[in-house]
């Protein structure tokens, strides 16, 4: 096997439907009536929720659209409102800047110059919003995490990625923007370069120094146990390169997983208490 | 013996840990089956609870003979109608040993069980933790002919299919619960068992999802040339019948004698090989 760009060419078609039949089967099998989710504007959440409502219908998917005052872009709110309008969900937007500052204000040890702790609760506040909505409408939360951007981390824990379902936690950025164009998201936010929004002029490339192009080939390599060198010399890259993307992904661990604990009982939560998902 | 049977396949979407509710789709695909003129209905893997069961199993297995086979063979003898079906097995010795096992029912009673024999602990799947794996390959002689049962990942392993087929069955039947990502093996591996053994095969898969896992369905019967009898839909339940006639296994047996090229000096190699892999 090469890695070449190939090695990421998704057959949309499958995607397509197999992850409208997730949705469908877990808001169904829930007993919800339908779902809550963040839209930002952005390719993933815009994919989501338009997947969300080809699966469900529009009038059971709100798309809550949450802008603070530092980081609102209006570019941004208009993709939002392109979105919702061509496939027919409903939209809300509610600024949460006053909210935010009031937790400035109550955080005895709060620094502003500390951009990721302020950062990451923003994303805790959007989180906070959504379950609200979710527990008042009988939804569940539809969460819009890429498999990228979860293998290495770069994300909020508890924050962004909080949800009850992630339909395109399997897909990498670039897949998701193939799955994007294929179901008929406008190529302007199929294309937009990605940004968490949790500090002003923060673009997700820029801040983890590397193309998605790049990024998603490494992390396909590694997920089928290709060596960090084996990656280099496939992708003519620094090994030390691959080595930092690797020392990430694994680092990262405690983000994607429950809260560990000492194991002492006879099964344990998150270790080996193996429960399926079901209905009874 | 007969000549011809008609064999009806049931893609169910089972649901996990519920048997009330699986045992009644059950019956309703058995009334149905037998309303098409089936003599045998052959159920995917585990259809009885479903299949990720995970910590659920130990709970949910039962012994054979027991209440869920019970139930079922009144079922085969008021449809008169035999059945393959899946389900947990426990041992008849002690709890903590359990079986992913395929039952086979006819219009008169139990007729036998297979215990999976190759038991997947890859990926997503992970039988090791709770199964034990079968050492038995029976084949049934019964009125609907030799019967040779095999589970889902069995169908990997050509060796299992040939000492069916060595042991004189006619028809091999392959339950399954394979999930999307592996249709094209099960395409072409349900395909190549029948054509190498010149035997007929029924697969019968499940459909549904299971903690995100997606059932692809696409039951098929297969002749021993290869030719597709009967084809379930992909993805969603479905029932499809077919007829199987085993005059023609003699014709395909002729036209592709592989049972007449058998050396059985290689199986002595394999053995000495994989012992050493």
């Amino acid at each position: 096997m090469k890695l070449k760009t190939e090695v990421l060419q998704l057959d949309s078609t499958t995607a397509e439907v197999r992850i409208k039949r997730f949705i469908t089967d877990y808001v169904e099998k829930s007993e919800a009536t339908g779902v809550v989710l963040n839209i930002s504007g952005g390719v993933d959440s815009c994919t989501t929720a338009a997947l969300s409502s080809l699966a469900l219908g529009g009038s059971k998917v709100l798309g809550i659209f949450l802008p603070e005052e530092e980081t609102r872009n209006t570019v941004d709110a208009k993709h939002t409102k392109i979105i919702a309008e061509k496939f027919g969900f409903n939209l809300e937007t509610i600024d949460i800047s006053s909210v935010l500052k009031a937790c400035y204000h109550s955080l005895p040890i709060y620094e502003d110059q500390d951009k990721i702790s302020k950062g990451n609760l923003k994303a805790r506040m959007r989180m906070i919003f959504l379950y609200y909505y979710a527990n008042r409408l009988n939804r569940i939360v539809c969460g819009s995490s890429d498999k990228s951007e979860t293998m290495i981390g770069y994300f909020t824990k508890w924050g962004d990625v909080a949800a009850d379902i992630s339909p395109l936690m399997d897909l990498y950025k670039t897949q998701v923007r193939q799955l994007a164009l294929h179901i008929g998201v406008p190529p302007e936010i199929a294309k937009k370069p990605s940004t968490p929004r949790l500090w002003p002029r923060q673009l997700a490339e820029h801040e983890l120094g590397i193309k998605y192009e790049t990024l998603d080939l490494i992390l396909f390599g590694l997920e089928r146990f290709m060596t960090p060198k084996e990656i280099a010399e496939h992708l003519k890259l620094p090994v030390t390169r691959i080595e930092e993307i690797k020392k990430r992904w694994l680092a990262a661990e405690h983000k994607r997983r429950g809260p560990l604990t000492a194991k002492l009982g006879y099964r344990t939560v998150g270790a080996d208490f193996r429960i399926p998902y079901t209905t009874q | 013996m007969p000549r011809k049977i008609n064999i009806a396949l049931a893609q169910i979407n089972c649901r996990v840990g519920d048997k009330k509710h699986n045992m009644d789709l059950m019956k309703k695909h058995a009334k149905q089956a037998r309303e098409k003129g089936a003599d045998l209905l052959v159920f995917p893997e585990l259809s009885l609870t479903g299949y990720l069961t995970r910590d659920l199993t130990y709970n949910l297995a039962e012994k054979i003979p027991g209440p869920s086979v019970n139930s079922l063979k009144q079922v085969s003898r008021r449809e008169n109608l035999h059945m393959v079906f899946g389900m947990l097995e426990h041992s008849e010795k002690t709890r903590g040993v359990i079986y992913n096992t395929a039952v086979l029912l006819g219009p008169r009673g139990l007729i036998g069980k297979y215990r999976k024999s190759q038991l997947p602990t890859h990926s997503v799947f992970e039988e090791k933790r709770y199964f034990r794996p079968g050492y038995q390959l029976p084949v049934f002689e019964t009125d609907i002919g030799r019967v040779g049962l095999t589970i889902c990942y069995d169908i990997f392993f050509p060796e299992i299919s040939r000492l069916l087929r060595l042991k004189g069955a006619q028809l091999i039947i392959c339950i399954s619960a394979s999930p999307a990502v592996r249709r094209k093996f099960f395409e072409v591996f349900t395909a190549a068992r029948a054509m190498e053994n010149t035997v007929f095969l029924a697969y019968t898969n499940l459909v549904g999802i299971e903690d995100g896992l997606q059932f692809w369905g696409g039951s098929r019967i297969i002749a021993p040339s290869g030719h597709i009898i009967a084809q379930a839909k992909y993805d969603e339940e479905d029932l499809v019948t077919g007829e199987v006639d085993y005059s023609d296994l003699k014709r395909i047996e002729t036209f592709v004698p592989t049972l007449r090229d058998l050396r059985p000096e290689f199986f002595d190699s394999l053995k000495t090989h994989t012992e050493d892999l």
